[in-house]
């Protein structure tokens, strides 16, 4: 079953503000979608488009199969949601909240247990909200969220005040639920978050989709962008680097050669061609994280990075991810 | 059930913030005085009512507010929103529920003091009293509370911040209390009415003027509160009370039933064509 589906989806605000431009999406069941993004993205304004808060320009939104402007009902009965930045009823304790879930959605969920599992001291969950710790709170929502056993968990900056205990404890309760066939659409401006809980990955950034793909893809994209650096005694007028295979691109600064390979191989070789060449003095190696990546993405400067096939050096001119300097 | 849900949590929460016993105290201390301080001039507990509806009229919207201004702006300030429509809640059981759970506590502030000015007024007044009339003061009186309460929580569903319903709900205040009872003789509905009608060459009768008058939640409930001096008007003795209710007047304006249905439909449209909007209105 599709969790989420997405077709051509627009929000706009008035004439000025274009928060979500054509969004095409798709998330599975039992499927961990990433929704990554820099704030302001027009992550939250998605989400409030598939909770029904907001009403599309234009294009659809289908949630478990229900259209969301007119079976909003049904999806919340079926979804679970973390909602981000939000206050809870002050005066209300956390068991009240996961009780008034329980409730709300005619389950038959015990309160002790869920905030059991997602580790809410039980004295902690009988003080009023108002007294709670942003972590505190976000394990209170996460226990609000996985009542009813939902089919699809929207989690929007889960781990926002989590200590590492509690991230680790979202990792666990994201695998526990995808193992009983739900879907999360987790939604973050950290990709080191996403990166380990998640299948796929989707990079919005000013409402527009920039790039929608599995974690190792994404990975390959990330090994084409190492650095070998070498400082020489001096640099040679011909070094002849660009025929060393899986060099993408290389450039000189004083008496150091930055070289960008595309493949983890292509780096000893970049190394030992030097060495004849010159005298290397020294040498750094920087793996391009997926964090530069996804900066580089979010800073618009890499639309349309492909994975490279290897071999080939290209033109320097190509805009490489991660090339900084070692 | 979950309009249930939201009367609970909403009921709870208000409950414990200390508004729903500053309401409730408030008003019952205020009556009580009233009552107390009354007996001194007046035999019967009656015309101590007389008092405490103007007391109801005037001051009991401002106490009235505290209570029901933020009741759904405020959650949409908060994003507390996100928590009951997160859920499976409708947008009506939403609405209508915050209704429920403000207009019971403001209910009972009526019921519980206008119990304890029946009490003194046995215990401390000279001629005996009728309790039906307090029964029937209560009763008119929670009708008016409902109808504020009603325009009050309508309010606050059209707006998404603190200062606007803020505003919002004192501006009701004097629009539906002062400005169109006529406190200050010069800003008043009737006399901008009248003004109007000059400028476009005209007149107004004053059978529409009362009618004008008495189109109001507020004006409508002291009209309507003509059952509670049944039989008991004396010209002599209560000028005052038989200046406002003795007599027939030549129209609807005047009839009990013209009063009460005005107060329902006051509340019932403000709230009703709120939730139309809220209904449709972009969260978040």
């Amino acid at each position: 079953m599709t969790a989420i589906e997405t077709s051509e989806l627009n929000k706009r605000f008035g004439e000025e503000v274009h928060a979500v431009r054509d969004l095409d999406l798709t998330v599975e069941s039992g499927e961990v979608f990433g929704f990554l993004g820099p704030n302001g993205a027009g992550k939250s304004t998605t989400i409030n488009m598939l909770l029904g808060f907001l009403k599309p320009t234009s294009g659809s939104v289908e949630v478990l199969g229900y259209d969301v402007t007119k079976e909003s009902l049904a999806i919340r009965q079926h979804i679970g949601l973390l909602p981000e930045g939000y206050e809870p009823y002050a005066n209300l304790s956390g068991r009240e909240h996961v009780e008034s879930a329980i409730h709300a959605k005619n389950a038959d969920d015990d309160p002790d247990e869920l905030l059991d599992r997602v580790g809410l001291d039980p004295d902690d969950a009988r003080r009023p909200a108002s007294e709670y710790s942003t972590g505190m709170q976000q394990r209170m929502s996460l226990a609000v969220a996985l009542v009813g056993q939902p089919d699809l968990l929207i989690f929007d900056e889960p781990s926002s005040g989590l200590d590492p205990d509690g991230v680790a404890l979202l990792r666990q309760i994201i695998q526990e639920e995808t193992e009983r066939g739900a879907a999360v659409f987790f939604s973050s401006h950290i990709l080191e978050e996403v990166e380990k809980v998640c299948d796929r990955v989707g990079i919005l950034t000013e409402g527009e989709l920039v790039a929608l793909d599995t974690i190792d893809n994404l990975r390959d994209q990330m090994e084409a962008g190492a650095t070998v650096t070498a400082q020489l005694d001096t640099v040679p007028d011909s070094i002849g680097i660009e025929s060393v295979p899986g060099v993408r691109d290389w450039s000189t600064e004083d008496d150091t050669v930055s070289v960008e390979v595309t493949e983890p191989e292509a780096k000893m070789k970049v190394l030992r061609h030097l060495d004849d060449a010159a005298t290397v003095r020294d040498v750094g190696i920087e793996e391009a994280s997926l964090e530069a990546l996804f900066d580089e993405y979010t800073n618009g400067s890499v639309p349309e990075a492909e994975p490279p096939e290897g071999g080939q050096a290209e033109q320097a001119t190509a805009a490489a991810p991660g090339g900084g300097q070692a | 059930m979950s309009y249930t849900t939201i009367i609970r949590d909403d009921f709870k929460n208000t409950r414990r913030s200390n508004v729903v016993l500053g309401v409730i105290g408030i008003l019952t201390a205020f009556v009580a005085l009233i009552v107390y301080s009354v007996e001194e001039f007046h035999p019967d507990a009656f015309r101590a009512l007389f008092d405490v509806s103007f007391f109801f009229f005037l001051v009991f919207p401002i106490i009235l507010i505290p209570l029901t201004y933020l009741s759904v702006a405020g959650d949409r300030e908060r994003g507390s929103i996100k928590h009951a429509l997160g859920l499976p809640n409708t947008r009506a059981e939403y609405v209508f529920g915050k209704f429920t759970s403000r207009v019971a506590v403001a209910v009972a502030a009526v019921v519980v003091s206008t119990f304890v000015a029946l009490v003194l007024g046995v215990v401390l007044y000279e001629n005996s009293v009728d309790p039906m009339r307090f029964v029937k003061f209560g009763a008119i009186t929670a009708l008016f509370v409902a109808s504020l309460s009603a325009i009050f929580v309508g309010c606050s569903t059209l707006t998404a911040s603190r200062s606007r319903a803020m505003f919002g709900a004192i501006g009701l205040y004097f629009l539906f209390g002062p400005f169109w009872f006529g406190f200050l003789p010069v800003v008043s509905l009737t006399a901008v009415v009248e003004q109007i009608a000059d400028l476009l060459g005209t007149g107004v009768t004053d059978k529409t003027l009362n009618y004008i008058r008495f189109s109001s939640p507020t004006t409508a409930y002291l009209s309507g509160l003509e059952p509670v001096y049944d039989g008991v008007i004396d010209p002599e003795k209560y000028p005052q009370v038989a200046s406002n209710y003795a007599g027939d007047a030549d129209g609807y304006y005047d009839e009990n039933w013209y009063n009460y249905l005005t107060m329902t439909l006051w509340g019932t449209l403000v709230l009703g064509l709120s939730y139309a909007r809220f209904r449709i209105a972009e969260l978040g």
